[in-house]
């Protein structure tokens, strides 16, 4: 208020100030460097980003395969929940056997068969099912270690066991701080990667189908109603049914193959928009080659449509990652991902261990917030309307 | 400001005051921005009063501070600021005492008809809600005088209007509507915003007209906003001039256009083209706002363009021919016939085809047969009202719209079958410029990327150097500096970023420039700037233009003949000084009328004009 | 209007074609040969011919299709490969349940957001608003699957205040029991999403013009705001629940299959994990024939709602 009152007495030359020298892009950093918000989530999904390169290149989280404690050891936080206790001695042959045996029991902990969620899930895992394809029923790493053969020397040693990990551990005494970060490896590269297939794609049709229009327009845009006229998740699970190879890669192509048709949409429509412009007009007044309008013309005047887009898809295949991986549609069983690690947590839960459900929802919720905020901070900063009308 | 108070205000009672209103926009990391400052001025009982000034003015933000319109968010009124009506301080009233007297004390309309009416309510759904509401009327009895209001606005049928949604009508009809439901409660106040600046002139001849008589009857008092001081002396008592927030100056409507005292209103009067006198280059605001200046000097570009052409120092773009030619003073149309030919449209025809379903074609003439020459040097002035179709002629002559029949022929060569490969070199030939500055730039280009492209694809350089150094000189020819280069379009302002797309359009020499209304979204004091410019390039550079526009005074100033056109026909083509003397059509004497004029010429206008231009 | 009608569901065949060529590439191509899917490991290259014979697809690729357009015209796709029931009983028998649950949600999620979007609007530009906001997003970052998990878990076997699933037959049972939970989570899903949507659909509106004009006419803010600006904003947003209709059918998949509610969606899930491709084959056909009806629909309420829309 009182800063207002002061403007009242500024020469008049002070309020037209002018930003020189200025493109798009830094005039759109200097409006995101302002939102808080949006800083805040860049930093978060930087460190997200961070932690998953070095996941990639092994440095960190390479072992999360390991059983490194005891089984569905809890978690203390760093002694902030409760003292660690000392670490315990297992044969590593009882392990083997155990894991190569059945579940521990859930059934006395159940209400009643009838009520029971997990009845299914836990007839697939006991091999009752003989629709299933085998692979998924059984734990690959149980099948080396059985060629490894039970009775093996090696494996009647004593191996060190920690009684509780900082984020616990499931059921196998692995670590789910580890899996949880070899977890956002996977689904944050799943979520990008397809998200710049489908957006390479949508924005390569929508391209050319807005700017050329006609028969081009009619055929791309016949394309897209057939896909757009099956509801996008039946699309998904039709191909995750028909690809019989789960894994990253699989993932990645039903994810982007499928999810082209929103920025289709987005990019024509602004093609067409682009297309009726002056400048447009003026390019093409001057003989200037088709080509050369789409990409080098017009293509920098929604790269900001498609940047965002990127952006929104990120999000969006990283919660539908998670579900697939959760349903056994998604990474193969040798790899962990948010949505496999929510599938174990789920049958934890019931028997009281909630951490390794905390920790995949948790860092999930973390991410896509930062990269939902950070979304809406770079259209804010991007979109032309919000820019000062002097 | 001396004259807030004469005489003749005296006589009738203050209706509204208005006292060192202040308004100021918060900014994201800048100053607030100053929108109004120390405004004063009165409104009496049964008098019109004019605001006027261009964009930025702080005219609009005025108007909205009175009725209590401005964003909460983003503007703060000066605490010392006070807006009276009838003696009671409305920025220190609650916000339920303001609602209460908008729309029942003071109405208000708007520039744009289309977008201020709620399209998914019909007319009289919108205007019995004002009667409801503040007059507590019965929906039947609010019907009733729904089709009073409707009919003494002039809707034409007004009881099936009533049924009428807002995108039914067309804009004149829509502008009647919203004056009907500003006058619902009959306000003692009606704030006009730019009511007739999105309407044809010869509507906005007929909204002006009504709300004189509409004046009159309701003996209310009108604060009318406008850009234009011809169409306010139309109906004004008195009028305000405001620059960048502040007012220059406001007295009886007789006396500011007989002896306008600040410079800035001067210039206002001066710089806008007029029907009745053509001046061979029109002064601009400079002319009147740099002090330490000349009265008139020669124009922003003017002297360092001329010395160059002078000196030879730029010799590629002279040598078409034609420059000698430029200068013979006023030529017609119909008269000389030693000019070359340029170009030679005969029956030209273009249809739009609107799908309907997947196999009828609905045909839409937006251009029908239309034939006219234009010979090198020279300017044809092509003049209709919106949707005459002379953009869509224009865009049709340089194959940006197919053409549906018809012959072209630039330089003796049918351009219309040809090749676009073989038409390549015709795209340099024939250019355009764009009627909005704002997106005729690519906003992502450089200004010397958006220069250097038609350069070095049409090969005016042999290498990269040598076209910037082309771009720069053009750059210099339009009035701009070299740091303009690396600046990006929305840098400029909308005068600047029509000299950069003109400066754009002559990298490469055309020998044809189509303007399409170049300064219909520029303000007035830029307009004769670009006008000036105009005219200029043309004599140093012989090139000839077709100017379209629905300006006739501008037409008037720059063009040598002219062609009339009306939904897509030429209603008549003659040159300029017989069309404007003895119009054959019935439309364009039509037109012509409804050009708004300087009412009160006095002498003294004429003295001063001719006193400075020696 | 009846030559419109009849024009865009003449439109529809192109597009029905092109969703029947996609899945037959799909399932036929894609996917390697469906007689080894349906035969499983460890059959002889006899039986495998024999199975191929029964499916056709030892035929050419043209009358192969011509027997996937003849079973969609028929409504006859033969048995479920796994279970042997009539793929067009499986259909009919799940529809009821899925409804059940989806529409008491699409509604009253629909309903909750446009209330709550005007509600927020008042607050536009405010830290409220930005707060509510960031909450959504927060709201909308959380899986679902978490929520479904929790929610379960705390409501269902923690508190008991609900079952933790079955289904009955009577429709006021499942309602009132069953389905219950169900619908409480899907609002707290959907909520956050629909609110954001909506919230933008509103402000779109409220800084145009004839909201201007509507505050100089001097109505109060509530009336500007639930008359003028909700009947513009209701255009968007029947546009958005149109085109969401036909997502009814599977949308609630994961809820479907925790809380084992005989749906459509826990049936295609069924049949992905079964490689049941009759059943998906089906059920995906009739979908897009749903949408494509849904989009005609909404079309043609946009014209009801919008005066300025003209059909052509």
């Amino acid at each position: 208020m009182a800063a207002m009152a002061k403007a009242f007495h500024f020469p008049m030359s002070a309020t037209v100030a002018v930003n020189r020298g200025n493109g798009f892009w830094s005039l759109a950093w200097q409006r995101f460097r302002d939102d808080r918000v949006g800083v805040v989530s860049l930093v978060i999904v930087a460190a997200f980003f961070v932690v998953v390169f070095l996941s990639a290149l092994g440095v960190i989280a390479s072992g999360w395969n390991e059983e490194v404690a005891i089984p569905d050891a809890p978690p203390d936080l760093w002694g902030l929940l409760k003292p660690a206790p000392p670490m315990a001695m297992e044969s590593a042959a009882q392990r083997a056997a155990q894991r190569m045996g059945k579940e521990p029991s859930l059934e006395p902990l159940l209400p009643s068969a009838v009520m029971d969620p997990l009845a299914e899930t836990l007839a697939r895992l006991r091999g009752e099912s003989d629709v299933l394809p085998e692979s998924r029923v059984v734990d690959p790493l149980a099948e080396t270690l059985r060629t490894l053969g039970a009775g093996d020397e090696l494996l009647t040693t004593t191996i060190e066991k920690r009684m509780s990990l900082p984020f616990g551990g499931d059921r196998w005494g692995r670590d789910v701080l580890t899996k949880t970060i070899k977890g956002s490896q996977t689904s944050i590269i799943v979520g990008l990667t397809a998200a710049l297939l489908a957006t390479f794609l949508g924005t390569l049709l929508g391209a050319l189908a807005g700017y050329y229009g006609h028969r081009t327009d009619d055929a791309l845009n016949w394309f897209y109603s057939v896909f757009n006229a099956i509801p996008y998740l039946l699309l998904i699970l039709a191909v995750a049914a028909v690809l019989q190879q789960r894994g990253v890669v699989t993932v990645i192509l039903i994810l982007g193959l499928t999810g082209w048709t929103g920025v289709f949409r987005l990019v024509r429509a602004e093609y067409i928009k682009h297309r009726g412009r002056e400048y447009v007009r003026a390019a093409h007044a001057f003989g200037v080659p088709n080509r050369r309008i789409l990409f080098f013309h017009i293509l920098p005047n929604v790269s900001h449509v498609v940047l965002v887009n990127v952006s929104i898809l990120a999000v969006g295949f990283i919660k539908a990652e998670v579900i697939l991986s959760f349903l056994g549609f998604g990474v193969a069983v040798d790899e962990v991902s948010w949505g496999s690690m929510l599938n174990d947590a789920h049958r934890e839960l019931i028997l009281g261990r909630w951490w390794e459900l905390l920790a995949a929802g948790g860092a999930m919720a973390l991410l896509v917030t930062a990269f939902s905020l950070l979304t809406d901070a770079m259209r804010d900063a991007l979109d032309p309307k919000i820019r000062v009308a002097s | 400001m001396s004259d807030l108070v004469n005489a003749t205000a005296l006589a009738t009672s203050v209706l509204f005051s208005v006292e060192r209103l202040s308004v100021a926009f918060r900014r994201r990391r800048q100053a607030p921005f100053v929108a109004v400052r120390e405004a004063t001025f009165t409104i009496h009982e049964d008098e019109t009063v004019a605001l006027v000034g261009e964009s930025g003015s702080g005219k609009s933000v005025t108007a909205l501070a009175m009725m209590g319109l401005l964003p909460k968010y983003s503007a703060e009124i000066a605490d010392d600021s006070r807006i009276l009506y009838r003696e009671r301080d409305l920025l220190r009233c609650s916000d339920e005492e303001r609602r209460r007297l908008r729309g029942a004390d003071m109405a208000m309309i708007f520039q744009e008809p289309m977008t201020s009416l709620n399209p998914v309510f019909t007319i009289g759904t919108q205007i019995a809600e004002v009667l409801r509401l503040h007059k507590g009327m019965s929906a039947s009895a609010a019907q009733a005088r729904c089709i009073e209001l409707l009919d003494e606005v002039g809707l034409p049928e007004p009881r099936r209007a009533l049924a009428r949604y807002p995108s039914q009508l067309s804009g004149g009809q829509q502008q009647r509507a919203m004056i009907a439901m500003a006058l619902a409660c009959t306000p003692r106040l009606l704030i006009a915003d730019e009511p007739t600046t999105a309407l044809d002139v010869t509507v906005q001849k007929q909204i002006v007209e009504l709300l004189k008589t509409l004046k009159t009857r309701h003996r209310m008092s009108i604060l009318f906003i406008s850009h234009d001081l011809a169409l306010v002396g139309e109906l004004a008592d008195r009028i305000i001039v405001m620059r960048h927030g502040e007012i220059r100056e406001a007295g009886e409507t007789v006396r500011i256009f007989s002896s306008p005292r600040d410079r800035y209103t001067q210039a206002l009067l001066q710089c806008r083209p007029r029907l009745d006198d053509v001046p061979s280059r029109l002064p601009t605001i400079d002319d009147f706002m740099v002090e330490a200046q000349p009265l008139f000097p020669l124009p922003l570009c003017g002297g360092g363009c001329l010395e160059g052409a002078g000196e030879g120092e730029s010799p590629s773009p002279l040598s078409k021919g034609g420059v000698g030619e430029a200068d013979g003073g006023l030529p017609s149309a119909t008269g000389e016939k030693n000019k070359t030919l340029l170009l030679e449209v005969s029956n030209l025809k273009k249809s739009f085809f609107k799908r309907e379903g997947s196999w009828r074609r609905h045909e839409i003439p937006a251009v029908k047969n239309a034939s006219f020459t234009l010979r090198r040097g020279e300017t044809l002035g092509i003049v209709g009202e919106s949707g005459c179709g002379k953009t869509t002629l224009g865009l049709t002559l340089l194959r940006l719209h197919q053409a549906t029949g018809g012959t072209v022929r630039f330089d003796g060569q049918e351009v219309l079958a040809l090749s676009e490969e073989a038409f390549m070199p015709y795209r340099r030939r024939m250019q355009i410029v764009f009627q909005n500055p704002y997106a005729s730039l690519n906003p992502r280009f450089t200004v010397g990327q958006s220069l250097l492209e038609p350069i070095l694809l049409h090969r005016m350089a042999a290498d990269r150097q040598t076209a910037t150094a082309l771009a720069f000189d053009w750059l210099h020819r339009v009035g701009l500096d070299r740091d303009a280069f690396d600046k990006y379009p929305h840098e400029f302002s909308g005068g600047q970023r029509q000299r950069i797309a003109l400066a754009r359009a002559l990298t490469v020499e055309p020998e044809l420039l189509i303007c399409d209304e170049p300064v219909s979204a520029l303000d007035v004091s830029v307009q004769a700037q670009i006008l000036n410019l105009l005219k200029d390039l043309q004599a140093q550079l012989g090139v000839s233009y077709l100017f379209i526009s629905h300006d006739l005074a501008v037409v008037r100033y720059l063009c040598d003949a002219v062609m009339v056109m009306r939904d897509g026909e030429v209603v008549e083509i003659n040159d300029v000084d017989s069309l404007y003397r003895n119009p054959q059509s019935a439309y364009t004497r039509q037109l012509l009328a409804a050009v708004p004029r300087v009412r009160y010429q006095g002498s003294e206008i004429r003295d001063q004009r001719s006193g400075i231009r020696t | 209007m009846t030559a419109y009608i009849a024009r865009r569901l003449l439109q529809m065949i192109p597009t029905m074609l092109g969703v029947v060529l996609l899945l037959f590439v799909l399932f036929n191509w894609v996917g390697g040969d469906p007689a080894y899917i349906l035969a499983g490991k460890n059959t002889s290259d006899a039986q495998i011919a024999n199975i191929r014979h029964q499916l056709g697809v030892d035929r050419p690729a043209y009358v192969q299709i011509g027997i996937f357009l003849k079973q969609i015209v028929t409504a006859d796709f033969g048995a479920s490969w796994s279970t042997n029931e009539p793929v067009s009983d499986i259909l009919k028998t799940r529809l009821g349940p899925s409804m059940t649950v989806m529409l008491p949600m699409m509604v009253l999620g629909v309903l909750l957001a446009i209330a709550l979007s005007l509600i927020v609007a008042r607050f536009h530009r405010s830290l409220t608003d930005r707060a509510v906001m960031v909450a959504c997003t927060v709201g909308m970052s959380v899986s679902i699957l978490v929520y479904i998990i929790v929610f379960q878990y705390v409501f269902a076997y923690r508190l008991g205040w609900f079952p933790v699933q079955g289904w009955s037959d009577s429709l006021w049972t499942n309602l009132t029991t069953y389905a219950a939970l169900p619908i409480l989570i899907g609002l707290c899903v959907g909520l956050a999403p629909d609110l954001r949507l909506f919230r933008s659909f509103v402000l779109d509106e409220i800084d145009q013009d004839y909201v201007r004009t509507a505050r100089a006419k001097g109505l109060s803010e509530t009336r500007i705001l639930w008359v003028h600006v909700l009947r513009n904003a209701a255009i968007p947003i029947v546009t958005f629940v149109m085109a969401a209709l036909p997502g009814l059918l599977v949308g609630a998949f994961l809820i479907e299959r925790f809380f084992s509610i005989p749906g459509i969606g826990r049936e295609v899930l069924l049949a992905v994990e079964r490689s049941d491709f009759p059943v998906i084959k089906a059920i995906t056909v009739y979908v897009a024939l749903a949408t494509m009806l849904a989009n005609l629909a909404a079309d043609l309420i946009y014209k009801a709602v919008d005066p300025r829309v003209e059909l052509k």
